[in-house]
């Protein structure tokens, strides 16, 4: 979506294809963690940090006004062993040029001491923000210029001389000059290569509204096991079917977000009881006063996560016309108003204004598939 | 006896009816109620024994006959347990009020009993304290035995109206006015009906006896317009058949539009055990026929687990008369609500997200069609702690109306995920961790 | 049956109540209609008594739950959810 309201911007006429509604993928199903705080370090988070900045331009130009919230993200170390953790990631942020801020002693009971009162130390990382995936979906949807074509999947993709020409609908052939393929996992139906990108589940909580029998939350706790978890961190722990880490996330509805789960399957249509218990006992464990609280739904969404856990982005081989962007994993909604931007660019031909070099489709010699 | 173990939702008469089924077939029965004593909503039994609401003799009888055969029956019972739903491996949640503690449940077969839910259409101010369900207002004299203090007014479409204005009645505390959308007079096809079930032609009359008596005026053709507070009050306006607006202040206003089967939950989960909808939440066809379907239920569970089942020819025939009076029943009434037209864009829908009017318009105003899904997320309808129970279904219905009809599907607002209702967090963290082998 | 003796605490304030009688039972009798804060301008209320509405949810001993389900017992702590400004 945010590609096409770039490249409608830029001049193109514009049609969404989605195989369902929009924001039903991983999008409808996200966090809304505009964040630094927990991206590798290396390229990825350096494009994460121009991804903020990429945000903050989008809400002062008025495109995403009142859809992105500027705030600050909380790394809560709880167990000695996660003090490490904290203090590399802290300076590897820093390293990246994110203001960050260490609280221990008095600064920490201030800040996070009522939500999280085990606390041994913590890392405010400043300047990040919050975006929920669907209202930046919708907010673009009524800014309009392109047309969205609801329950339409492509089928296949007309190729002719070394381009694609037009899009395969089960409607007939529909006349394309480009095509990007931002489709999450579907997106390899249209490529050669299996096994390169996989499903990773993902599942989250969200509680009713937080009265005056809950504290007020500085913004959200992320216990350092959630970057063991996502393996920004070598941790020295084998890597499991299922992993856990904890984000406590205040919305701005009163409710609390909590997740998530990191797990090798794609049932997207099920949470179960298991991951949900332990993820609310760490969250209860991080913030007692949680358990005042109900659980007013539970769900889970499915990442598209690549082999090297870098997203791809850049042109396919074996066509001139054909873009992809897909394999965020969990970093969709952080990049995707940047990744959209850079996609109108590449696309228009013009130089993109983030080296994303190290996203290329060619490092895994990604081309069209013949059937496709 | 068979060891296994089959769960039963719910303790109206189709929960009762299906548990003593399948425990006469030789199965370990297991029957949730999610309050603090058996009945469901139409045999709701008294806090004191000694004080209780007139009902008819029938329905008594037929209550009194489930509970002595559950008495003797070996059918385990847990009151204010919760049914949270079937989660993603297929155990089935029961959140245990006394202990505060979710309980995992692995049942060789389901049995959902979760009875109706009443409609209540949205008009400007339902959203206030003092504006109840009739079967709200109902319940409390079931419970308590005594009549709510304060003048009241009933207004809506469905019998329920007139019975509950007759236990008001017969409680010494009679309605203000009962007020009924319905303009149609008794068709020779609604009587036709009714005849064949002299059970609802009794009851009717029992009811509307003692309102006749009372001087009771039953409003035929008028609705509530808007409720707005007037002091500790409220202030009704009521529009008539010709159009002509009245006042009332009232203290209470008791809202109803008929019933809908409680369908929360009732989606078949991945992984779930075999599961059976039984009563008002299959149907509505009311407490005779939920008998008879629990039974059918009970049925279907014995034949599927292999038990040796009886023939229920009868429950089955019960049911067909009871699903023809009642759709005759059914063509007396009209449970559309407000002409949506007419409602204020500041009408609140969503009641427990404070969702309006205003801004479902809004969403739809683009040329763009947004769906269902986009609706829920966006504009929060159905994304509130009742899960879409009061606007689900208003909200397709409008969705539709404005489009030509196409209406989305009620489901995509409500969602099909467990937790069926909030549970409370603390409920979770004593779980424990499911043994490696899961 | 009836004890008036028994009584539980509303926001701090003594609400006596019947054997078997729920809290939102009780809370009506004692003339409180307003159960909570709510969302937009809708309040917390008792509106369907069978628990499915979730407008009656108060907070009992620290958990929150549904009034009209809940049976009142001697020395319950019942208060209202009021809602945080945002």
């Amino acid at each position: 979506m945010s590609a096409a309201h770039f490249l409608s911007r830029a001049g193109w006429r514009v049609t969404v294809y989605d195989s369902g509604v929009v924001a039903s993928g991983a999008t409808g199903s996200a966090d809304g963690a505009v964040s630094v705080a927990s991206k590798k370090p290396g390229p990825l988070m350096t494009l994460a940090v121009a991804a903020v900045r990429f945000y903050e331009h989008l809400a002062e130009t008025g495109v995403l006004v009142d859809e992105f919230i500027s705030r600050s993200t909380f790394m809560i170390a709880s167990q000695s062993d996660e003090l490490d953790v904290l203090e590399s990631q802290s300076a590897q942020l820093e390293a990246a040029g994110v203001p960050v801020r260490l609280l221990k002693g008095q600064s920490l009971a201030e800040t996070v001491g009522a939500a999280a009162p085990s606390a041994l130390a913590a890392v405010e990382v400043q300047g990040e923000g919050h975006a929920v995936g669907y209202r930046v979906v919708e907010r673009l949807r009524r800014l309009g210029g392109f047309t969205i074509r609801r329950h339409c999947r492509i089928v296949g993709l007309r190729q002719s001389g070394g381009s694609v020409s037009g899009v395969v609908t089960e409607q007939g052939v529909e006349p394309a000059d480009a095509v990007l393929l931002a489709a999450g996992l579907g997106s390899m139906d249209f490529l050669a290569g299996s096994g390169l990108i996989r499903p990773r589940k993902g599942q989250l909580i969200v509680t009713d509204r937080a009265g005056r029998d809950t504290p007020r939350f500085p913004g959200p706790l992320m216990s350092c096991r959630y970057l063991v978890s996502k393996g920004s961190h070598p941790a020295g722990k084998l890597p499991e079917s299922r992993s856990l880490g904890l984000v406590v996330d205040p919305l701005r509805t009163g409710q609390f977000l909590i997740g998530g789960s990191r797990e090798d399957r794609d049932d997207k249509d099920t949470a179960d009881a298991d991951t949900v218990a332990s993820l609310l006992r760490d969250a209860v464990a991080l913030s007692p006063s949680l358990a005042r609280l109900r659980v007013i739904r539970v769900f889970a969404g499915v990442r598209a996560a690549t082999r090297d856990g870098m997203p791809i982005v850049g042109r396919v081989g074996g066509a001139d016309n054909v873009w992809v962007a897909t394999g965020f994993e969990g970093d969709g909604i952080c990049l995707g108003p940047l990744m959209g931007h850079l996609c109108q660019q590449m696309i228009c031909g013009r130089p993109a204004d983030q080296d994303i070099s190290a996203l290329g489709a060619d490092r895994f010699g990604l081309k069209l598939a013949d059937a496709a | 006896m068979s060891d296994r173990e089959v769960l039963v939702i719910g303790g109206g008469p189709a929960g009762v009816a299906a548990a003593l089924e399948m425990a006469r077939g030789g199965l370990k029965v297991t029957l949730c109620e999610q309050g603090p004593r058996l009945g469901g909503a139409i045999h709701r039994q008294p806090d004191d024994p000694s004080r209780r609401v007139r009902v008819p003799k029938a329905q008594r009888q037929r209550w009194q006959a489930l509970a002595e055969a559950l008495a003797a029956s070996p059918v385990t019972v847990l009151c204010r347990h919760m049914f949270a739903g079937v989660e993603g491996s297929g155990a089935v949640l029961l959140e245990d009020r006394a202990s505060g503690r979710i309980v995992t449940r692995h049942p060789a077969a389901l049995v959902l009993a979760l009875g109706g839910v009443e409609r209540a259409t949205p008009v400007p101010g339902w959203q206030l304290p003092g504006v109840v369900t009739a079967g709200g207002l109902q319940m409390m004299m079931k419970s308590t035995g005594r009549a709510p203090d304060g003048d009241v007014l009933l207004a809506g479409s469905g019998p329920l109206l007139v019975a509950v204005a007759a236990q008001l009645t017969a409680l010494g505390k009679a309605p203000v006015a009962v007020l009924e959308r319905s303009t149609s007079a008794v068709s020779l096809r609604a009587l036709a009906g009714l005849i064949r079930a002299p059970a609802y032609l009794w009851e009717a009359a029992g009811y509307l006896l003692p309102l006749t008596k009372a001087g009771i005026r039953l409003q035929r053709g008028a609705s509530v317009r808007s409720i707005v507070p007037a002091g500790d009050r409220l202030s009704v306006t009521i529009v008539d058949t010709i159009g002509l607006e009245q006042r009332l202040v009232v203290d209470r206003v008791a809202l109803h539009d008929g019933l809908l089967p409680n369908g929360n939950g009732t989606t078949p989960a991945p992984n779930g055990p075999f599961t059976v909808l039984a009563g008002d939440c299959r149907e509505v066809l009311g407490g005779v026929a939920a008998i008879a379907d629990g039974r059918l239920a009970g049925l279907a569970v014995l034949a599927r687990l292999g038990q040796a089942a009886p023939d229920l020819a009868g429950a089955a025939a019960t049911l067909r008369r009871e699903r023809r009076t009642q759709s005759a029943l059914n063509t007396l009434f009209d449970y559309s609500g407000s002409d949506a037209a007419h409602l204020p864009d500041d009408t609140v829908i969503c009641r427990c997200e404070g969702r309006t009017l205003g801004q479902l318009r809004g969403m739809l105003a683009a040329g763009d069609r947004v769906s269902a899904r986009e609706i829920k997320l966006n504009g929060r309808f159905g994304m509130g702690a009742c899960q879409g129970r009061f606007c689900a279904e208003w909200v397709a219905a409008f969705v539709a109306s404005q489009r030509d009809g196409q209406p989305p599907q009620v489901a995509e607002i409500v969602g099909s995920r467990w937790p069926v209702k909030p549970v409370p967090v603390s409920a979770f963290v004593d779980l424990p961790p499911s043994s490696p082998s899961e | 049956m009836t004890s008036t003796s028994q009584a539980f605490l509303f926001d701090g304030k003594a609400i006596p109540f019947d054997s078997n009688e729920t809290i939102a039972m009780a809370l009506d009798r004692a003339g409180i209609r307003t159960l909570g804060a709510g969302q937009g301008n809708s309040t917390g209320r008792y509106f369907c008594g069978i628990g499915t509405c979730q407008a009656c949810t108060v907070s009992v001993d620290g958990t929150r739950m549904e009034a009209c389900l809940t049976p009142a017992r001697i020395g319950l702590q019942v208060e209202r959810i009021a809602s945080v400004s945002l």
